[in-house]
């Protein structure tokens, strides 16, 4: 029986109706057709589907759809302000931080929430929380420094505005 | 070294956008109206005549719009091996008999893909099982059981090389030693699992496939024979591709099925693999058995080198036929073996078969070959990277018929590496050690088994009225970065910005044949062709340059920040966009083209060139748990002139890491031709934290056969990874491994083995 | 004008008989295999024997059969 499923994702609200056992990651992709959110194995364990939950990275073939009901979602979709990239997309971009790209946009998600957590992490806290992550293609060390390179972006990025409403 | 504009500076990758912002579509994020979803049925016996299949009550599910077996097939076999017809050995579905755990027999269409699954399991298949082989050393006996008829004793390809007089070698060498080696399979694991969506359409008889694959041009040619039909008719459409590592070569059932369920329906069908099918279905870096003997004088100069190779192939060929081949040529290189002797079989098996996986045969050959070096010259008592200083090649050398190296940085390479080595490292603790590998690796390889007609790279550039470019090829970026190498070649050439060029990219339909990004071949053949095309309409813009300026024809003019100006007067010079539109108007209207394009000749038999170097690993290993940890790692290496740092970078990064992942974790353990570890929760890849620090020098050199000096560099650094990791390992304690995937059981077994033999070296000693 | 030495199977000619077996255990079709088996050669035993044991011992098994099997040809 397909139950009702209200869900806001990248800002926008959806009013759904999904089989229970249907899969946040199904209705991004299939049902939202939101497809820059990828999907590698069958058993919860490359975190390429991250998505970001109510603030939280998850992995959103480990979601039960419904679990997100009443709940915020962002994917890699509504990260950009517009045709402005985020400075993590930025630094990805800057950096070579990714190859194939078909582990990035779950990476890309888990470094935002580590940098709204962190804002200022190590190369080791980085390989800590990311740890989950499979990608076949970079060794991960350039994704690393990205992800320190946003964290300086994001902080200048602040600065800059707290600067702005000081004056 | 001369000045580029763009050529050598790091460039962020042309599909930054489109990838960090989830817009990139892969094959696998792609759908058509009205779309089918198929499915495979595969065998659950290694191997089995198939007696009969029912497949009525799967047809009568709602939702169900086609069921094929062999026998609704056209019929037609391909391969990778084209030259050797009987190597043609692939198939859509099986028709008598299945020869691996996987093999498909039937396929489904469906509505949606969990109809499609429901169907699969409603028909129903008899089989009779058969005795079954799964290794190399059963496979090539008399009595084994055959994989394939016509093929006794599993024997599916040998390669013999030669040079130089080896028993000679022998007889005169000061020591001799032989080593026997057993390298496990790896899987290439990308991210993206193997897929593809077929169309085709009714009306023209034409159809059109678009996957995820490293070649559409071996697509194109494989899905012809496959289904019988011309080439021609046939367009393969190569959208973003989430990582190749050398499994997407092959033209896998995905796409074939994909193509006939679409020509019985008259839908689009797509086939995507769960990733079980993945590990268990697609191709992987072959395991073989090896055995070394290597001939030395006292002072460490090698004199001859024998090398026998027995490949547990699996039950097609692939690209493994020409793997077996490379493992005999990159394992003598990059040093001077004056006397050389190779025997390799590949064997057919009943598991899933062993291919081109990246370094393409160097991964094995250098992990045996290096890890003797390092146990040579302890016994003659050199230094690990003097022994390698002294045999390593120098430019212009030739392996008498194979091949020669023309830019050539080994040595240099060597030497900053030892000057390096003291500064990073001047104090070793205890079980710590460093462990070297010298390298080399082909630029692109020059060998035709594919049987290609065509040129082995074209490219194709229009420049338009307003001076944008539309660059075309058939090349393949799977994320190795060639779509930035190849905006960057043409910029470069005509003088304009990476801005002006517009890509069309790995469509069979858009461009003449490139063979695609395997063997690195993609910045030195592409770009040769790239370069030759845009150099093309570069002369027609100095042309009308020339007559405009109206100066001494003795000056040379060049293209650079949108102008075209004499050389050795700048100042004196015309706008790129104004040169253009001249040009169009003089050429009654048409938008300027130039097609290049490139096939070597006269460069032996390998490659044109050759990417070098040498990697240290600083290691440290708990004697306790055996554990070994990998702490730091620098390369040294020449890949000519370097066309983007970045991606360069980028992939000297992510060969360590699969390289590292090859000694250390990955392996594919099978029972009876089942694996058994097909998930990533059980297949372990190094993650973040297992991920050393790298350091990268580069000794530039200037290749003369590729683009703008440039060369392999690519896949040249996964080789040297593993054999570092024993090398160090050996160095810090004395073990030694005839094997990969250095897990801490191994690792404790080999010390106590070598605590052992320096006890009764010592007692003997007294 | 030198000696050289026709594969039976096929139009291959070489200097050496060495190089003629090098060549013959090279083809992978049923023709040059099957020919074997009338000189009371295995193909895979010759192929195990060259593979598996260093030195050119299925190749040199096979030369000692074409010195007296392959036919003469100057060019
Ligand atoms: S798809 Fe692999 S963890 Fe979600
Ligand atoms: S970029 Fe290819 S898997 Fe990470
Ligand atoms: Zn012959």
């Amino acid at each position: 029986m397909k139950q009702q499923l209200k869900i806001v994702v990248n800002g926008e609200p959806y009013d759904l109706f999904v089989e229970p056992k249907t899969l946040l990651v199904q209705v991004i992709r299939e049902m939202l057709g939101l497809k820059g959110t990828h999907q590698a194995c069958d058993s919860s364990s490359c975190a390429a589907c991250t998505v970001i939950l109510d603030g939280m990275a998850v992995k959103s073939c480990s979601v039960l759809a419904l679990q997100a009901n009443g709940k915020e979602v962002l994917t890699i979709e509504g990260l950009a302000d517009g045709t402005k990239l985020h400075p993590i997309q930025q630094a990805f971009i800057d950096n070579w931080a990714f190859q194939c790209g078909f582990c990035t946009s779950g990476q890309i998600m888990a470094a935002k929430a580590l940098l709204d957590e962190n804002p200022n992490p190590t190369r080791e806290e980085i390989q800590e929380q990311m740890d989950g992550h499979i990608c076949r293609c970079t060794g991960y060390n350039m994704i690393n420094e990205a992800i320190r390179d946003a964290a300086k972006r994001l902080q200048s990025e602040k600065s800059a505005q707290s600067g702005k409403g000081a004056a | 070294m001369k000045e580029y504009s763009i050529i050598g500076k790091p460039t962020p990758n042309v599909d930054g956008p489109a990838k960090v912002t989830g817009e990139a579509a892969y094959t696998i994020d792609m759908t058509l109206p009205n779309m089918l979803y198929g499915k495979l049925l595969r065998s659950p016996y290694p191997h089995a005549n198939i007696l009969s299949i029912d497949t009525s009550k799967a047809e009568e599910l709602p939702g169900v719009k086609a069921i094929i077996t062999g026998k609704d097939t056209p019929g037609g076999k391909w391969g990778l091996w084209r030259r050797f017809r009987e190597l043609s050995d692939q198939q859509a579905l099986a028709t008598d008999k299945v020869r691996f755990i996987g093999d498909p027999v039937a396929a489904v269409a469906a509505t949606t893909e969990e109809i499609a699954e429901k169907a699969l399991d409603l028909i129903e298949v008899e089989y009779e099982p058969l005795p079954a082989v799964f290794d190399p050393i059963e496979a090539i006996k008399d009595d084994a059981p055959m994989v394939h008829e016509d093929f006794p004793s599993n024997i599916n390809a040998t390669r013999h090389i030669e040079w130089g007089d080896v028993d000679k070698g022998f007889a005169e060498a000061d020591y001799v030693r032989e080593d026997r080696f057993v390298l496990e399979a790896a899987h290439p694991c990308a991210m993206e699992v193997h897929n593809s969506l077929a169309s085709y359409d009714k009306g023209t008889g034409r159809l059109t496939v678009w996957t995820s694959t490293g070649s559409p041009y071996f697509v194109q040619q494989n899905l012809a024979e496959a289904l019988k039909l011309r080439e021609g008719d046939i367009r393969v459409i190569k959208p973003h591709v989430g990582g190749h590592y050398g499994g997407k070569n092959s033209t896998m059932p995905d796409a074939v099925n994909a193509a006939i369920l679409s020509m019985k329906t008259g839908r689009p069908v797509k086939i995507v693999y769960n990733r079980d099918e993945e590990f268990t279905t697609t191709e992987h870096r072959t395991a073989q058995n090896m055995a070394l003997k290597i001939g030395l004088k006292k002072d460490g100069t090698i004199v001859a080198f024998e090398v026998k190779t027995m490949t547990n192939g699996g039950a097609y060929t692939g690209l493994g036929a020409t793997t077996l081949y490379l493992t005999g040529t990159f394992i003598t290189m990059p040093y001077k073996i004056p006397n050389y002797r190779y025997d390799g079989v590949r064997t057919y098996t009943n598991i899933v078969w062993g291919t081109s996986i990246r370094g393409f045969g160097a991964v094995p050959a250098k992990y045996c070959s290096e890890t003797q070096l390092d146990r040579a010259a302890k016994d003659l008592g050199i230094d690990p990277l003097e022994i390698r200083r002294k045999n390593a090649v120098i430019p212009g050398y030739e392996a008498p018929g194979q091949y020669k190296f023309e830019s050539c940085g080994i040595q240099p390479c060597i030497e900053k590496m030892a000057v390096r080595v003291k500064e990073k490292w001047p104090k070793l603790e205890k079980d710590e050690g460093i462990g070297y590998c010298a390298f080399a690796y082909m630029s692109g390889g020059i060998f035709n088994w594919i049987d290609t007609p065509y040129a082995y790279s074209s490219a194709h550039v229009k420049v338009n009225w307003d001076g944008t470019v539309d660059l075309y090829s058939q090349a393949a970026d799977v994320g190795q970065g060639h779509n930035t190498v190849a905006a960057m070649i043409c910029a470069e050439e005509l003088g304009i910005g990476i801005e002006d060029i517009r890509l069309h990219m790995g469509d069979t339909a858009h461009a003449y044949t490139d063979l695609g990004a395997w063997g690195s071949r993609e910045t030195l053949m592409n770009g040769n062709a790239i370069k030759d095309a845009a150099a093309q309409v570069k002369q027609k813009l100095i042309d009308i340059a020339r007559l405009k300026l109206g100066e001494n024809i003795a000056y040379d003019l060049v293209a650079k920040n949108k102008r075209i100006f004499l050389e050795l007067r700048p100042e004196r010079g015309l706008s790129y966009y104004d040169l253009v539109k001249d040009a169009i108007r003089a050429n009654d209207g048409v938008p300027l083209t130039g097609t290049g394009h490139y096939t070597p000749h006269n460069k032996g038999m390998i490659s044109p060139a050759y990417g070098m170097g040498i990697m240290a690993m600083k290691a440290k290993v708990d004697r306790e748990t055996g554990h070994v940890t990998v702490q730091d790692v620098l390369v040294v290496h020449d890949s000519g002139q370097i066309i983007n740092p970045l991606g360069a970078r980028g992939q000297v990064e992510g060969s360590i890491h699969m390289g590292l992942g090859y000694g250390l974790c990955e392996e594919m353990p099978m029972d009876q031709g089942m694996l058994l570890n097909p998930e990533f929760v059980d297949y372990k890849i190094l993650r973040t934290r297992d991920m050393p620090e790298i350091e990268i020098l580069d000794v530039p050199t200037y290749e003369p056969n590729g683009p703008f000096g440039a060369k392999e560099a690519a896949e040249a650094t996964i080789a040297p990874a593993a054999p570092c990791v024993a090398n160090a390992v050996y160095q810090a304690t004395g073990a030694e491994f005839y094997s990969n995937v250095l897990k801490p059981e191994k690792v404790l077994k080999a010390i106590r083995e070598a605590e052992k033999k320096q006890k009764a070296s010592k007692a003997t000693g007294k | 004008m030198a000696k050289h030495y026709r594969c039976p199977m096929c139009r291959k000619i070489c200097a050496e008989h060495l190089d003629l077996a090098r060549h013959y255990l090279g083809q992978t079709d049923k023709k040059h295999k099957e020919w074997l088996k009338t000189q009371g050669l295995s193909y895979a035993a010759l192929i195990k024997a060259q593979v598996t044991e260093f030195g050119n011992k299925g190749y040199q098994a096979l030369a000692d059969v074409l010195k007296k099997t392959a036919a003469e040809v100057e060019i």
